[in-house]
């Protein structure tokens, strides 16, 4: 298992800053055009997108997660929020 | 414990007398009908108890075993396997997975009566790509009302239940991951407002009543939706786990079955002044079918026990397999053909199975999941693998399993990839040349899958992208062989690197012939003593 590379566990303003450069990065845009209100559909997230997020977070925060979370929690604030709540319940 | 195995009930395939003999198989699919004898074998021995699990009054342990039982069948006849019940099992799947204790229990009722479930998911519009599905349960206060059309279901004429895949989101809603959910209609003759459709035929499985279903305004109960409302699309992607492992097993013994009609032949017929089999180049295609029976089995019975013993991985290995195996076994049979020569084009005589069996795993191949679906779903995990936990021994024997969990099963496979892990030890273990191309070849393909840009994970991949699938199928494969019980025999060993090398076309021709001549010799014994061909033979009864 590889572990987090984060010693501190991560705030959901982390977590929102993060998802919101893995979004950018995926979409070829700056960071700055991604709104965390809006939904990850309209930001241009298909269900390929979503399966390549779920790996970067599971590579980066140890958490294993099934895409339809992306669909439960549907923009970067609310799935922040999702991340958030399960890292600290320390849920693997 | 002394009960009658299939192969037993459907007797010796080239007895002519025989009802469940290749000659009554062929005058059935030439037919275009189910053969009739066979289906009344199959629910004498009551096949649907093994689509059951134990916990529910049925037969179902493990996935493995249900695959061993059903080889017989499918060695004489897929359209007979796949047309009278493995659609059923595919359709209970479902409810196994996601249904309430009393839908299971309702389910395991209907199958243990012998009724058969159709399993509706294809709509033709719309093929593998499940998120498009249009047939709309529209929610009301009593349940749902049904519109639309599903196609190329088997056995939609005859079935008494169904399990349905249907939209329930707002049609006009933008496309989202929980637009559909499954139903189950347990009495489609109490439906008004559906509509059994016309038969379709096809090439192959052509005793398969595939049909369709028309729905126009029928009212279902809330009580049919299985598992939560838009939870259709995770439900089926953990049941298909389970039925591309089924598929891809069964479909090894075609190959089986095969390879014994040819050897049978080859044996039998004089050319040149000597039986076919004296001939170097029909031993080694013989030969050559024989390794990839075994490839494809040590591939089939790693990723069935994977669904049991690492559930999280499983998706993969079950698509892996989906997509590497009715191919080799295709490729195979296909070979097996040049040993028949003209025989393997008539559609009558002893040897006309081998050309039925070549128009059946087709549709297998494509049946349920087609190949490059299968590709698609592996190719976003390959950038991440982990590889820094082998599987443990277990995953290759045949210790007894523990029961199948659907809820490990997951929609995402995580990273770690124990069968992939397992390769770089075992290779260590060979040595030699042969493992030494697969330790490069499993460098270069992490490297390029590392390098994937996210828009090549996807349907929007080209061709190079998705040929690492492939490679990495083949990479599993060569793992499933090298752990196997079996690698102790090195001439064994080197026979299935030389295969995997030449089908994936990292190797030419073997320079020698010593593993193919090693695995002809060993063809010839099981052939004299009855034992089947494959890697963990079992007694077959047919006239040599």
């Amino acid at each position: 298992m590889s572990l987090p590379e984060h010693t501190r566990p991560p705030t959901t303003a982390d977590l929102v800053t993060w998802l919101a450069e893995r979004v950018a990065e995926y979409r070829e845009v700056p960071v700055g055009q991604i709104d965390a209100t809006v939904p990850l559909a309209e930001l241009g997230l298909d269900s390929v997108y979503v399966l390549s997020l779920c790996g970067d977070v599971e590579d980066t925060w140890g958490l294993e997660v099934e895409p339809t979370v992306a669909w439960d929690y549907p923009t970067i604030e609310a799935l922040a929020g999702y991340l958030h709540g399960e890292l600290a319940a320390g849920r693997p | 414990m002394t009960a009658p195995t299939l192969e037993t009930l459907l007797g010796d395939p080239y007895d002519e007398t025989n009802p469940t003999g290749h000659a009554a198989v062929l005058a059935a699919d030439d037919a275009g009908e189910p053969l009739a004898a066979g289906e009344a074998v199959l629910d004498g021995w009551s096949v649907n108890a093994e689509y059951v699990p134990v916990a529910l009054g049925g037969r179902l342990a493990d996935v493995p075993t249900l695959i061993r039982r059903l080889r017989p069948v499918f060695r004489r006849d897929a359209g007979l396997g796949l047309g009278h019940g493995l659609t059923t099992l595919m359709a209970a799947l479902n409810v196994w997975t996601a249904g309430t204790p009393e839908q299971c229990r309702r389910v395991a009722g209907l199958l243990l009566a012998g009724e058969r479930i159709s399993v509706a998911y294809h709509e033709l519009a719309h093929g593998n790509d499940l998120a498009r599905n249009a047939l709309r349960a529209e929610p009301t206060s009593a349940g749902f009302l049904l519109h639309g059309t599903k196609q190329v279901i088997n056995n939609a004429g005859r079935a008494r239940a169904a399990v349905i895949f249907a939209r329930t989101a707002d049609p006009a809603a933008p496309p989202g991951g929980r637009d559909h959910s499954l139903l189950l209609l347990d009495d489609l003759d109490a439906v008004a407002g559906l509509t059994r459709l016309p038969r379709l035929r096809t090439s192959g499985l052509a005793g398969c009543r595939l049909a369709g279903l028309g729905f126009d305004g029928a009212a279902v109960p809330a009580g049919a939706l299985v598992g939560e409302p838009g939870t259709g699309g995770s439900t089926a992607l953990r049941s298909f786990q389970v039925s591309r492992c089924v598929t891809a097993g069964v479909g090894t013994a075609l190959l089986e079955a095969a390879l014994f009609g040819v050897y049978r032949f080859a044996a039998g017929r004089i050319l040149y002044g000597r039986p076919v089999t004296a001939l170097p180049h029909a031993r080694y295609l013989l030969a050559g079918a024989f390794a990839d029976l075994h490839i494809a089995q040590a591939f089939t019975h790693a990723a069935a026990r994977s669904l049991h013993l690492c559930p999280a991985a499983a998706g993969r290995y079950a698509a892996a397999a989906k997509f590497l195996v009715p191919r080799l076994v295709e490729d195979a049979l296909g070979d097996l053909a040049v040993v028949l020569g003209a025989r393997s084009y008539l559609r009558t005589g002893p040897y006309a199975f081998v050309g039925k069996h070549l128009r059946d795993i087709a549709g297998l191949s494509i049946g349920h999941a087609g190949g490059v679906s299968c590709q698609l779903a592996l190719l976003p995990d390959l950038p991440g693998l982990v590889l820094d936990e082998p599987a443990a021994p277990e995953l290759f024997g045949t210790s007894p399993l523990p029961p199948l969990d659907f809820t490990a099963l997951r929609m995402r496979a995580s990273r770690p990839d124990p069968l992939l892990a397992a390769l770089a030890p075992a290779l260590d273990a060979v040595g030699g040349e042969l493992a030494a191309g697969v330790r490069v070849e499993l460098a270069e393909l992490r490297a390029a899958a590392g390098a994937l840009p996210v828009a090549e994970r996807g349907v929007t991949a080209g061709h190079r992208s998705l040929a690492l699938t492939e490679r990495y199928a083949w990479l599993l494969a060569t793992s499933a062989c090298l752990n196997s019980p079996h690698a102790g025999d090195p001439l064994w060993t080197d026979a299935v690197l030389e295969r995997i090398g030449l089908r994936s076309g990292r190797l030419g021709e073997p320079r020698t012939t010593t593993a193919a001549e090693a695995a002809f010799a060993v063809l010839t014994d099981r052939a004299e003593r009855g034992r089947s061909f494959d890697l963990d033979p079992e007694p077959v009864v047919r006239t040599r």
